[in-house]
């Protein structure tokens, strides 16, 4: 697709769509909608890589008449929107149209915001000073005194200047231009598009309806050269019809000189576009009639690209992550555990356990997936699921155990470990030798109770009753595992033989000495 | 104290225990930490955080008790529980607060350090409680926490004494283990993660921690160690523990991948849905793109751009947000995109009750957007029904090409409970189509959905413009003739209503017709069916009920499932929003039950209700 459209050219009729435009006759918009065909047309990016999102008011309408993708929205909405759509298009060349009422009024936050995050998109804001689509109440960037049929009086308000806005927000270009000249339109729509990170453009734009006129003391073409100061990287501040006038500082204060042509003084400001905001910021206050109006580019510079931030975040993030399965996502942040199901009633064994690291950090449902996963997984070495996978009845057991009935008291089970294996385990024993309760030396040193009467308390105070047992036919893997999810220090296999006792040292030996 | 000493291990059925204290006491962590173990024990759990809205307010007073509630069993718990079985209070001020809810023979485990005459004035406590005889008929068990926890930590010299006085919320911990059996280790391995570079404080808290299981032993404090054997009715699987915040999160996530279409969140801050921006600004490995947005506008328009652009575009909020979102979520409507719109509703109106529960905004997500304007309408019922329900979500949206609201409530938001985790296979499949076929293609032409063509802005051929006015049929352009408007509004109602058949039917817990069907939705869930199993396990005459996950539209046969009780019972978190809608919709009368104080339903509060209307019919 880039390919493609790298190679073919686009005409201006390109970009045009089918619907009839209905603009008032005479409305500063058809300018800036021809120098729109034109310039994307100069751009190069076909119309379908191109999105207009705009907002509610006269200039909104705009996005109809381009056969580009477009999003008419809801009033002062459309930074919001173009963010999400620049966000997940980066590919996009993404415009944003509005006005000085759906801009500045309603909108001003998201404009703000957009302009702060430097997301790539174009703003062109058309200024006509005045509200046009709900027929002429005075707007946000009405001077002061205006009379309207909201303001009979004329307004009591201090209008916004949409640059100094754009400036404070840290806009990274911020440029101006004015609907009486499409071919400095045009220039600075193409300087717009060439910018990486967010352009701002205010457009002065006639309202023939509403607010004829509103700028011709400043646009008219016979005032122009005199009330224009056409902005040039580099080149000094100099205007009038004859060249004959500049712009110096007093101080931080602007002043203008007049000077012989052909002969300017040595201390006329020379335009920065990259210069300090406060010089981006005294441009945009050079006002009629103390001063000319500036035209093009007062900023541009180069920033971080918000888009391009969240993305690199992404992949790195990506990057750094082992595994970005679903799998992995819905155990994220949590230790896991298994309900078997009802044949092994009862048991929860949790889900990681660390006594083998890597190799057991897998556990299924099903005993037998210890193994199949060790299988499966890189990097366990060629053995190690055999060992693991070692039925317990292959495995012989190195401690004693005491047997016992469930009255013998607590004394006499003392005497006989003491006498014994001090380590062995006792099983306390129902009349049909079932086993009701296990006993460790554990037990004996943190369950009896005090002041309890060893030679009478029977064992079954410290016994953990109805311990849960295994089966012989399962594997060394499921008896760490069994043992480390619960904490125990042995497991009991249990079989039509009898019971043998096994130590996480029995495993650990079976283990030292049958890994490969 | 008990003089046999004797200590035997007693198995119990289920426990509630509720740790209070101040907002700075760490009573939710601590809380958190029970409820982890106890999940990693296979008990079945249902927690309720329960905290104030001001960060910190004073120390010791009222206003500022935080408190945390868990439901601890080896049968089926669905709901935090009524009242505490053992409460811990770390001042004066979290026993005034909880005791109007503990009852006669309940444990209630003070901090007696912190009973000073200042503190017991800062709590509004006219003489010392601990001193008379008023709390004669609980098992009051008085512990220095502070001064031992201090004492624990002698030889941590580094550590200063506010320092170690802060960690007397695992001392309080560690004595609860002990009561009820349960192991240090997972704890003791979460402080040491989560204390990584503050191995001090891992030190210090896993010693009060082991402090206040060896105190509890040794000093004989309780008769019994009580255990709670693992849940046996729990279906086979692997589990773990979530939050319905979590949930939803990982809920829009599986679906975004299970799609292959990236995700976009665009939200603003906002208790208590804040913790579903957090959760998904965390896992950008996935390809999740979250936006912080400048208000609840923005966050709802940027999200409405990732839609436009092809992506899953979700936005986020709480219900005073939600008054931001309704022009957004109507352009949604218009443009026929399929913008997710999540509620974590909260007490209101306006800013309300911003940490309280309730459900209040049905209507407002049915109807609040002007013009004709539905939309589909779904609600989580419990922690984790809300993974289903945001995965849901997705797959409504994208195949009908409309805008989904999903309510979440506060009480389920941050309450947790175990999840069997699904497995990939068992997720619906979601298939999204972005279409790239120029031939006959019509921006505003319907599939057998009536869902219209997603076309992605970049795609050749296929430019055309979407927008708030109204669209003509097929072409998509703006159209303002009455008969196409009609037409429109017809379409878009009809294709909503469609979902009808695209989703489950209601079922019905218990007896399919018979008297009295308690009818409920969203977050109620718990309550209604633990206190409908305990009304039909002591009672002849039964009560069924049924749960609505999805408002608009109605499952089919609700009519169907209605007219078979002689009466229908709508217990509601609100002043009877459901209720109305069943009115207004079907001509049935029900029975409403209103509950407004900013926490779920008792158990008992419903059984109640079940018996004055079964009493009420049999008159």
């Amino acid at each position: 697709m880039t390919t493609a459209t790298a190679t073919k050219t686009w005409k201006r009729q390109d970009f045009a769509s089918d619907q009839d435009v209905r603009w008032c006759p005479g409305c500063g918009d058809y300018v800036v909608l021809s120098a729109v065909h034109r310039t994307l047309a100069a751009i190069g990016r076909g119309p379908h890589e191109n999105v207009f999102i705009s907002g509610i008011g006269c200039s909104s309408r705009f996005p109809y008449y381009l056969g580009t993708y477009g999003f008419h929205s809801v009033h002062g909405r459309a930074p919001a929107i173009a963010s999400g759509v620049k966000v997940c298009r980066p590919d996009l060349s993404v415009w944003i149209v509005t006005g000085d009422g759906d801009g500045l009024s309603i909108g001003a936050n998201h404009l703000l915001h957009v302009l702060r995050r430097n997301i790539d998109v174009n703003v062109l804001l058309f200024n006509n000073r005045i509200y046009g689509l709900t027929k002429g109440q005075y707007s946000p960037a009405s001077e002061q005194g205006k009379v309207t049929k909201t303001s009979p009086m004329g307004s009591i308000e201090q209008p916004i200047n949409p640059l100094s806005f754009a400036i404070a927000s840290q806009a990274t270009f911020v440029a101006r231009t004015y609907d009486a000249d499409p071919k400095h339109v045009a220039a600075i729509l193409q300087r717009a598009a060439q910018h990486k990170g967010v352009s701002f453009v205010e457009i002065y734009q006639n309202c023939k309806i509403f607010n004829d006129g509103t700028f011709n003391a400043v646009t008219n073409r016979d005032v122009r050269s005199d009330r224009i100061v056409f902005l040039e990287h580099g080149k000094p501040l100099t205007f009038g019809a004859l060249g004959n006038k500049g712009i110096t500082l007093n101080g931080v204060d602007p002043v203008v000189v007049e000077f012989e042509p052909g002969n300017p003084p040595a201390d006329l400001l020379v335009h920065d576009e990259t210069a300090s905001v406060g010089l981006s910021f005294l441009l945009t206050r050079l006002a009629h009639p103390d001063f000319p109006e500036a035209m093009g580019v007062f900023r541009a510079v180069e920033k971080p690209v918000y888009e391009d931030e969240l993305h690199a975040q992404i992949a790195k993030a990506r990057e750094n992550s082992k595994d970005t399965s679903l799998h992995a996502l819905l155990r994220r942040g949590a230790e896991t555990w298994t309900i078997k199901p009802p044949a092994a009633e009862g048991e929860a064994v949790r889900g990681e356990v660390e006594s083998l690291g890597d190799a057991l950090e897998e556990v299924g449902p099903e005993k037998d997936s210890y193994i199949a996963d060790l299988d499966e997984d890189e990097g366990v070495p060629e053995g190690v699921a055999r060992v693991l996978g070692t039925e317990l009845s292959e495995l012989t057991s190195d401690s004693d155990t005491v047997r016992v009935s469930a009255d013998t008291p607590i004394g006499q089970v003392l005497e006989e470990m003491r006498a014994g294996d001090a380590l062995a385990t006792v099983l306390v024993c129902a009349e049909d030798d079932k086993i009701v309760g296990i006993v460790t030396e554990r037990d004996l040193l943190h369950r009896i109770p005090d002041g309890v009467d060893l030679k009478t308390a029977p064992i079954t105070i410290v016994m953990t009753p109805n311990p849960e047992t295994l089966e012989p036919s399962d594997t060394v893997a499921h008896a760490l595992n069994f043992a480390g999810a619960r904490g125990y220090r042995r497991v009991l296999v249990v079989s039509e033989e009898g019971v043998t006792v096994l130590t996480v040292g029995d495993l650990l030996d079976f283990i030292r000495t049958s890994a490969p | 104290m008990a003089t046999t000493a004797t200590k035997p291990i007693e198995d119990i059925e289920r426990v509630v225990i509720r740790f209070a204290g101040d907002s700075g006491d760490g009573m939710q962590l601590t809380g958190s930490q029970l409820t982890a173990t106890s999940a990693l024990m296979g008990n079945d759990i249902a927690t309720f955080p329960d905290y104030p809205s001001e960060i910190r307010a004073p120390a010791g007073t009222l206003p500022g008790v935080s408190g945390f509630q868990v439901h601890i069993g080896r049968s089926d718990i669905r709901t935090p529980g009524d009242r505490p079985d053992v409460l811990v209070a770390m001042n004066p001020a979290a026993l005034k607060v909880s005791l109007p809810d503990m009852e006669k023979g309940t444990t209630i485990i003070v901090n007696t350090d912190e009973f000073t005459a200042q503190k017991l004035k800062r709590a509004k406590w006219s003489s010392n409680p601990l001193e008379d005889d008023s709390l004669n008929k609980f098992r009051l068990v008085k512990v220095g926490l502070t001064s031992l926890t201090v004492g624990a930590l002698d030889e941590l010299e580094d550590l200063n004494k506010a320092g170690k006085e802060r960690c007397r919320n695992f001392f309080a911990l560690g004595m609860i283990y002990y009561l009820f059996d349960r192991p240090l280790e997972p704890t003791v391995k979460w402080l040491e993660s989560k204390f990584k570079k503050k191995p001090l404080l891992a030190e210090a808290n896993k010693k009060v921690l082991k402090a206040g299981y060896f105190y509890a032993d040794t000093v004989e404090l309780f008769t019994h160690v009580l255990r709670i054997p693992p849940a046996t009715h729990m279906e086979p699987g692997e589990y773990r523990q979530i939050s319905g915040n979590q949930a939803l999160a990982f809920g829009l996530v599986a679906a975004s991948m299970k799609a292959g279409v990236p995700l976009f969140y665009g939200s603003y801050p906002i208790t208590p849905a804040s913790d579903i921006l957090h959760a998904l600004a965390n896992l950008k490995e996935y390809g999740v793109m979250t936006f912080q947005a400048e208000d609840e506008i923005a966050g709802s328009g940027a999200a409405l751009g990732a839609t436009y652009a092809g992506c899953i575009g979700v936005t986020g909020t709480s219900g005073p947000g939600i008054c931001l979102k309704s022009e957004m979520m109507g352009l949604a409507v218009m443009t026929e995109l399929p913008l997710i719109v999540i509620n974590v509703q909260r007490g209101g109106p306006s800013t309300g009750l911003p940490t309280k529960t309730e459900q209040a905004d049905l209507l407002q997500a049915m109807f609040s957007r002007n013009g004709e304007s539905p939309l589909i309408v779904l609600a989580a019922s419990t922690p984790t029904d809300c993974f289903d329900m945001a995965y849901e979500a997705v797959r409504l949206a994208t195949k009908f090409m409309t805008p989904v609201v999903l309510l979440s409530d506060g009480y389920i938001a941050n309450g947790a409970a175990p999840w069997r985790i699904p497995d990939e296979s068992e997720l619906a499949p979601i298939e999204i189509h972005h279409r790239t076929d120029e031939d006959g293609f019509e921006p505003y032409a319907r599939d057998e959905h009536l869902a219209r063509p997603w076309v992605q802005p970049g795609t050749p051929g296929l430019q055309h413009r979407v927008g708030g006015l109204e669209k003509a049929e097929l072409t998509g352009d703006v159209n303002m003739q009455p008969e196409n408007h009609e037409l429109m509004v017809e379409l878009r109602a009809k294709k909503v209503a469609g979902v009808a058949e695209d989703i489950p039917e209601l079922d019905v817990l218990g007896d399919e017709e018979g008297e009295l069907l308690v009818l409920g939705w969203g977050s109620t869930c718990g309550s209604i069916e633990m206190a409908v199993g305990q009304w039909n396990a002591g009672n002849d005459r039964k009560v069924s009920a049924a749960h609505l996950r999805y408002l608009n539209p109605f499952p089919k046969n609700l009519t169907d499932v209605m007219s078979r009780f002689k009466k229908v019972l709508v217990p509601e978190l609100n002043m009877g929003q459901l209720a109305l809608l069943i009115r207004g919709k079907f001509g049935t009368d029900v029975v409403e039950l209103h509950k407004v104080q900013g926490r779920p339903f008792t158990i008992a509060e419903l059984t109640d209700a079940f018996r004055a209307n079964l009493e009420g019919g049999a008159s």
